[in-house]
């Protein structure tokens, strides 16, 4: 064990007095101590946990870090083993506030307009649940998830591993609807969805509105969901209806979906021409820069943690999630020393189909001392999880395995 | 006499920094609350410019220092624009150096 390794000195900082003691520094008088700590003004104290906002009061605020009123991340640790990652505990990214809580009084009579289609016509909910019904889990993840882990410090929120789950969606699906209203109108490449949030007043709409078009295709797996996780859909998740793209980027799945439409051309909203699109450092933000779609191949450990307590030398399960955009994972493999060798970790836990992901486990020996524990998904298609990230102007998309490693140590 | 000058000088400096920030700070809120397209009043809350925007964060609860403000600036974030074709450097500047002052992102100095 080296005693000069940072890790090792947080986790006797975690350990506390006892620790301290251990390695001589219990020695610390007791003036000292109390100095140190008096120099800290009360009000520069550890912040307080910001609360959560008002619409996501539901939350377990114990399982979630709040970056703000609108960006809610999942904490490392919290993420459990049973596949399906419990809606008190998932994620939140609104990139407006939330509609009235008003619009859940008559689920039923929220309405969507669908265009481009042979019978373009605005439709209630009742009406879009007769049209069909299907149930499919699916990874929801932010694009900037992993955005922490960029050295450059993108602007947005520093989201690490949280800013993705794992749920389960019911709706009907879109290619039944279109099917319903006499197909897609020839010469359309685009599925187009807008968000029914408010619009600022004395802003021109198309620089604030979510509103995103993606390929055609993606109407193939695409649902408009009013249920997740078995409950009818939370304002917090985009209650009463909401666009769900499987393999596609968190903002695609548009909530309060309140337009559908198959475009010609990609939408002109600001979100779409210049957000969210994968722009070169050094660079400006613009529409013929990739935009951010498809999920990449992607895998990280939930367990054991550097905040894990009481590692002991001996066996552990090292375990975590892995996931592709629109391939399936295929293979999982585990290095406990920093990527010099890998094994193959064991799937546990029921597959929940193409667009969820699956969980790993890798039962390991891990003696004494400092390990690097990192994980390296492969897809279907044969894409294999990255060592390095891509680097961009806005910290998306980082499916870098060397980012996501975890360092522990094992007493 | 050389130590008095260099004192004299230096004092000069302080103060002529200290009206330079002043002015930036000024020019800073009158962006932020009208002066910006759109204004950034529109969109954030921040209780010194008396705004009580909903759409993006509130800026006395992100607390950003003036770096985070101006990239946020020059290259927009998520669903805001970008104001590097809008707003000069020098604007960019005064707005990050209030938005950082006034939410406490950056202490007074």
């Amino acid at each position: 064990m080296n005693p000069a390794h940072p890790l090792h000195r947080r986790h006797l900082l975690a350990g506390g007095a006892t620790a301290l003691a251990a390695v001589g520094l219990g020695g610390l008088s007791r003036s000292a101590t109390a100095q140190a700590a008096s120099a800290v003004p009360a009000s520069a104290g550890p912040a307080a946990p910001k609360p959560l906002p008002a619409y996501a009061a539901w939350k377990d605020t114990n399982s979630l870090i709040v970056h703000s009123s609108s960006t809610l991340e999942t904490r490392r640790g919290a993420f459990g083993t049973s596949v399906i990652t419990p809606s008190e505990q998932l994620y939140i990214r609104n990139n407006l506030p939330p509609p009235d809580a008003s619009v859940l009084a008559d689920r039923d009579a929220w309405q969507i307009s669908i265009e481009g289609v042979g019978q373009s016509r605005t439709l209630t909910l009742a009406q879009l649940k007769t049209l069909g019904l299907d149930t499919v889990a699916t990874v929801l993840q932010c694009s900037g998830n992993g955005r922490g882990f960029f050295p450059s410090k993108p602007s947005g929120t520093p989201w690490t591993v949280g800013a993705a789950g794992c749920v389960v969606w019911s709706g009907v699906p879109v290619r039944a609807l279109v099917a319903a209203l006499g197909g897609v109108n020839k010469g359309l490449a685009f599925m187009t969805g807008t968000g029914g949030e408010k619009l600022p007043e004395g802003v021109d709409p198309k620089t604030v509105v979510v509103e995103r078009s993606l390929p055609l295709k993606a109407m193939d797996d695409a649902i408009l969901a009013w249920e997740m996780n078995g409950a009818p859909l939370s304002l917090a998740h985009g209650g009463p209806l909401r666009l769900v793209v499987p393999g596609y980027q968190g903002v695609n799945n548009i909530k309060y979906v309140k337009r559908l439409a198959f475009t010609e051309r990609e939408s002109e909203a600001r979100i779409m021409s210049h957000g969210y699109r994968i722009t070169p450092p050094g660079t400006k933000a613009d529409p013929s820069q990739a935009s951010v779609l498809e999920m990449n191949v992607k895998s990280w450990i939930n367990s054991p943690l550097p905040d894990s307590a009481n590692l002991k030398a001996g066996f552990h399960q090292i375990h975590g999630v892995a996931f592709g955009g629109l391939s399936p994972v295929k293979r999982v493999e585990v290095s406990v020393d920093g990527g010099k060798t890998w094994q193959d970790a064991r799937f546990v836990g029921p597959d929940l189909g193409r667009f969820a992901w699956r969980q790993f486990v890798l039962q390991a020996r891990l003696p004494a001392g400092a390990h690097t524990l990192i994980s390296r998904a492969t897809d279907t298609a044969g894409n294999v999880q990255p060592q390095e990230r891509v680097e961009n102007l806005s910290g998306y998309s980082n499916n870098s395995w060397a980012d996501h490693a975890v360092q522990v140590v094992i007493a | 006499m050389r130590v008095a000058a260099c004192v004299l000088a230096g004092l000069a400096w302080a103060s002529a920094a200290h009206a330079d920030d002043a002015a930036k700070l000024a020019l800073g809120k009158q962006l932020f609350v009208r002066g910006a397209v759109p204004a950034c009043a529109v969109c954030h809350t921040l209780k010194d410019a008396g705004t009580t925007g909903a759409v993006g964060p509130v800026l006395d609860e992100l607390k950003p220092d003036a770096t985070r403000v101006a990239t946020a600036l020059r290259n927009g974030v998520g669903g805001m624009p970008s104001f590097a074709a809008s707003l000069s450097e020098a604007q960019i500047q005064a707005l990050a150096l209030y938005v950082s002052r006034a939410s406490g992102g950056t202490p007074a100095r």
